[in-house]
């Protein structure tokens, strides 16, 4: 265990805990922008900057490990200014069109520059036209907004290890790029983890508003791994599909499907009632009275020509538990072993 | 020397504007070389400590102009305050040059480059920033009526390099800061692209190199060097556990040609893989049945997997590259042959006959006499050099000497003894491998002498020695060894290894006289060219500059090829800007260990794993077992990422 101060308070964490770890054990709050918990230190916003006794560099406390004694100060007059810095470089020809930003209401970086009270840049530099065409028909990419803190390329990376995106050009020419279009399968982590409006679902565009939506937890469908996600949800319509960091399985990573596959739910032709064929015609039951019809069925034909008469196919959008309860059921409760799954075909 | 005007250099400031003669002081930070290249005066020097300025006319606000561009151009954009910063003040620079400065700029550029240089990721932000504040501290005046004035600044003519501490080390000058990088973000195919942009060996530099860069590597002065030698073993191996055939970059040259290269060691190699690269058509001729030259023969399996270095050099083949093994220069095909077969020839044979130690008894080639390079080429070759001996003494202090005294065990001779005549301090071997041959108990003698090899019915039964003193410095700076009167003594041994040093067979120049050799029989080639007197015949690696390191025959390889394609291409040999910048930091240097660099250290290097001394020193099991993925990256996180610029005026 390594003991240090930090803002006078004594702290003591195992060795190789970071100094901003360190601090929010102590309920410290040091800024951070590109900082991601999913992530490992990325360092390149520079908000959590902080000074060490006796060291005359700053340094980035997300980065740096604890070292036993050090004297950590979170504030100075100094630290401020290098705060605001960095946040004014980033306001240097960063659109303000917060009104018709999907990300207005929760970008970080709004949040930032309200406490840090910003109300002017005294820096300019020339605008560059940056290239737009990182985005897949599922993610728009506003490269004006991208304020490059990488946590995209790094989740990209270190989340899915595709690596399909990266950096491309050098000074304040670089920006973030498709290296591999091929392996980019719009799973949306580059998404998830965007802290500005920079990376938006195209699907969700001017939909509604953040704060207006209500967000209902459930279990993704789409296979047995019960991934725990959000349906946002304006006027009873699902307008995108979010998650939460460190919940469920997923622990806010989603595939394609989960994060993007939910417009069937708003579908006109979406069968929401069993239905039973009568008269030649398929009609609308209810459940109990179709579960009721294929049980009878099923002992009828059952008591004609034996359990082996009977088979069952099974899916893989059901869990483990479901499969092996339905596997059960066709054994002990059928008597067949007449048993497979979609995965198999 | 002429005088220096201004230095701000290592935050020592050295103010001779207003003072002559005698009141001049010195500046004792850095030494300003005079010129450039020849045809061009050093008048000022703009770079990572500060501000260097000789001539009076030089214009600061030019120079600032200049530098910060440099410094945003090779921004990686990979933190706010660099990426967005430099641009901020370089924009402004260039404004003010342009007369159209105002009033407030100094204030926001006096601010910007401070939080720059104090919060930046790697060096470029925390370097760049600085002589732009020295300069606007000691040179206000000449900004201001530079703003004042709002008249157009003459635009100088200027040179600027990025470099690194281990960059500039390097001889082959890879591009470290940008591989370990790669590591540290898990992309490693791109680190091994990085690599291969110059060097085709990384799996056998990764392994062997003498590593100047971690002697030069920023973090020592925290607490350790990054290992960068096994973190670009790391991204070797990890592409051939994965048996992915490498994609080499291909790089058409205008014009082809036809290139002999004569030796497959690592110098050969390296030229032919970059000839072959730039679309000539080379062949390689290489006396053994396989490649690698003396770093195949001399250097055993345990440090050196033949497999790896084999694996390296086919690849070349692969691409293209033709190797003609069992084919001797001299002997097989003559030298003339390929000179009129050829548009060039690269001649990197190595230095393959062991020196003699010039005692009693060395002439009478006893049984049990061999020079250390014929016993590990023995060895390396699966022979036992003498089945009779048992008890071996080897004699000398290199690298070499180690790897003789560490092999013997592995060909069942218990008894290993190594002679030295100075102590270990003195000692050339690389603390690693001296560190693990007293691991595997091999006895050394320092401080001892052989006087005479004793022998019996013309087998040697043993070595007759002298204690040493040190004495008083000699040209190397080291302390002469002297012997103590009366203090001979005789190790028992049937094994005397003589491994003091290497020459070179140079028969197959058949003493022609266009290509000169040296008293130490070296070959006589430009130092930045490679091109020998002879403009068709070009030599690199150790039969040019005498026994060295493998990654500078690596180096040297690199060189001849680029050479030789632009003598093919008719374009003139002159010293390039990378050529010329080599010189110039010799002067300033890159790398001060004495700088405080104000971080808070303490991340502890990791080594590799090694086999047991025990179990390992009987087998030719590689010894030192690579990083895994985790501690690779966790290694390479380590990097400071030290790159800075100079911009120099001439």
């Amino acid at each position: 265990m390594v003991t240090l101060t930090i803002d006078g308070k004594e702290v003591t964490v195992p060795q190789g805990t970071t100094i901003l770890e360190a601090a929010k054990g102590v309920d410290i709050k040091i800024p951070t922008l590109c900082y991601h918990e999913r992530l490992n230190p990325i360092g390149s916003c520079r908000m959590c900057v902080v000074e060490i006794e006796g060291f005359t560099h700053p340094m980035a406390a997300c980065t740096t490990p604890v070292e036993d004694g050090i004297e950590v100060t979170t504030n100075s007059e100094r630290l401020t200014r290098i705060r605001q810095d960095s946040l004014k470089l980033i306001l240097v020809n960063h659109p303000l069109d917060c009104p018709i930003c999907d990300k207005g209401g929760e970008c970080l970086l709004q949040d930032l520059v309200y406490d840090h009270g910003i109300d002017q840049v005294e820096y300019t530099a020339a605008k560059i036209e940056r290239d737009s065409s990182y985005a897949t028909p599922l993610i728009r990419y506003w490269p004006d907004r991208c304020i490059m803190c990488l946590r995209c390329v790094t989740a990209c990376q270190e989340i899915k290890g595709i690596g399909a995106i990266s950096i491309k050009g050098d000074g304040y020419g670089a920006q973030v790029v498709v290296v591999d279009q091929d392996k980019c399968q719009s799973c949306g982590e580059c998404l998830q983890v965007c802290p500005t409006g920079a990376l938006t679902a195209d699907l969700s565009r001017y939909k509604g508003r953040t704060w207006l939506l209500e967000r209902v937890p459930t279990t993704c469908t789409y296979c047995g791994c019960g991934c725990q996600l959000e349906l946002n949800v304006q006027n009873d319509r699902v307008i995108a599909v979010t998650t939460q960091d460190g919940v469920g399985v997923n622990q806010g990573s989603l595939c394609v499907k989960g994060r993007f596959g939910y417009e069937f739910i708003n579908s006109d032709e979406r069968l929401t009632t069993p239905l039973i064929r009568k008269n030649g015609e398929l009609q609308e039951a209810g459940w109990d009275e179709a579960l009721s019809l294929v049980a009878e069925k099923f002992s009828a034909i059952k008591a004609e020509f034996g359990g082996g008469a009977i088979g069952g196919l099974t899916s893989a959008r059901c869990t483990n538990e479901d499969n092996y309860l339905f596997q059960k059921f066709m054994r002990a409760a059928v008597g067949t072993n007449n048993v497979d799954h979609c995965a198999r075909l | 020397m002429a005088e220096i005007l201004f230095s701000s250099w290592g935050g020592e400031v050295v103010d001779n504007r207003s003072k002559e003669g005698q009141d001049l002081e010195p500046v004792n930070t850095v030494e300003l070389p005079e010129y450039f290249r020849q045809d061009e005066a050093v008048k000022a020097l703009m770079g990572w400590y500060g501000l260097v300025i000789r001539d009076p006319e030089t214009d600061i606000v030019d120079l600032s102009r200049v530098y910060m561009k440099e410094i945003q151009e090779k921004s990686c954009g990979k933190c706010f305050l660099c990426r967005i910063g430099t641009r901020v003040m370089a924009e402004i620079l260039e404004r003010i040059c342009s007369g159209q400065g105002k009033s407030q700029d100094l204030g926001i550029l006096t601010r910007l480059a401070e939080s720059i240089q104090e919060s930046s990721k790697c060096n470029i932000g925390q370097s760049g920033p600085i002589p732009i504040l020295h300069a606007l501290e000691h040179f206000a005046a000449d900004f201001e009526a530079a703003i004042n004035d709002k008249k157009v600044v003459p635009a100088g003519t200027y040179h600027s390099k990025l470099t690194a501490p281990c960059m500039d080390a390097c001889p082959i000058h890879l591009d470290i800061p940008t591989y370990v990088e790669c590591i540290k973000e898990g992309r490693f195919q791109d680190s091994l692209d990085v690599i291969r942009e110059k060097l085709p060996l990384p799996g056998v530099v990764g392994r062997v190199c003498v590593r100047p860069c971690e002697e030069h590597c920023r973090r020592m002065n925290l607490d350790a060097p990054i290992s960068i030698k096994f973190l670009k073993r790391f991204v070797a191996d990890y592409e051939l556990s994965k048996g992915k055939e490498p994609k080499f970059a291909i790089k058409p040259s205008a014009k082809t040609g036809k290139v002999a290269v004569v030796g497959a060691g690592p110098g050969g190699a390296t030229c032919a893989y970059h000839l072959t690269r730039m679309g000539h058509e080379v062949t390689v001729y290489e006396r053994f049945d396989e490649p690698g030259g003396m770093s195949a023969m001399g250097i055993p399996d345990y440090r050196l997997p033949r497999t790896i270095l084999r694996e390296e050099v086919d690849r070349i083949e692969r691409m293209g590259a033709t190797f003609n093994y069992e084919s001797s220069v001299g002997k097989d095909v003559k030298l003339s042959q390929l000179e009129a077969d050829n548009d060039a020839v690269f001649i990197a044979i190595g230095s393959q006959l062991g020196t003699t130690m010039g005692v009693e008894g060395e002439e009478e080639n006893y049984d049990g006499y061999i020079s250390g390079v014929q016993y590990l080429l023995d060895i390396n070759q699966g022979r036992d050099p003498y089945p009779a001996g048992k008890k071996v003494v080897v004699v000398g202090g290199g690298n070499v000497a180690i790897d003789c005294v560490r092999c013997s065990f592995r060909v069942d001779k218990p008894d290993v003894n190594l002679v030295y005549r100075r102590t270990k301090n003195e000692m050339p071997a690389d603390d690693v491998e001296i560190h693990d041959a007293e691991e595997e108990k091999v006895n050394f003698h320092y401080l001892t002498h052989p006087v005479k090899i004793l022998a019996e019915a013309g087998k040697v039964v043993g070595l007759r020695c002298v204690r040493m003193e040190l004495g008083e410095p000699d040209e190397s700076g080291r302390r002469r060894p002297v012997p103590v009167e009366g203090s001979e003594f005789v190790i028992d041994c049937d094994i005397v290894v003589p491994a003091i040093g290497q020459t070179q067979d140079l028969s197959l120049l058949e003493g022609r006289e266009d290509v000169k050799t040296t008293r130490w029989k070296t070959i006589v080639a430009d130092e930045k060219t490679k091109q020998t007197d002879q403009p068709k015949i070009f030599s690199a690696g150790d039969c040019e500059t005498g026994p060295g390191a493998l990654i500078t025959a690596c180096a040297g390889g690199r060189t001849a090829a680029y050479s030789i394609d632009k003598m093919i291409n008719g374009e003139s040999l002159e010293y390039t800007e990378d050529d010329n910048f080599d010189t110039f930091f010799k002067k300033v240097k890159v790398f001060d260990q004495a700088e405080d660099l104000g971080f808070l250290g303490g991340r502890e290097r990791k080594e590799l794993e090694m086999l047991d001394p025990d179990t390992r020193k009987f087998t030719n099991d590689e010894v030192e077992q690579g990083y895994s993925i985790q501690e690779a990256m966790i290694e390479a996180d380590r990097c400071l990422r030290c790159y800075r610029v100079a911009t120099v005026k001439v």
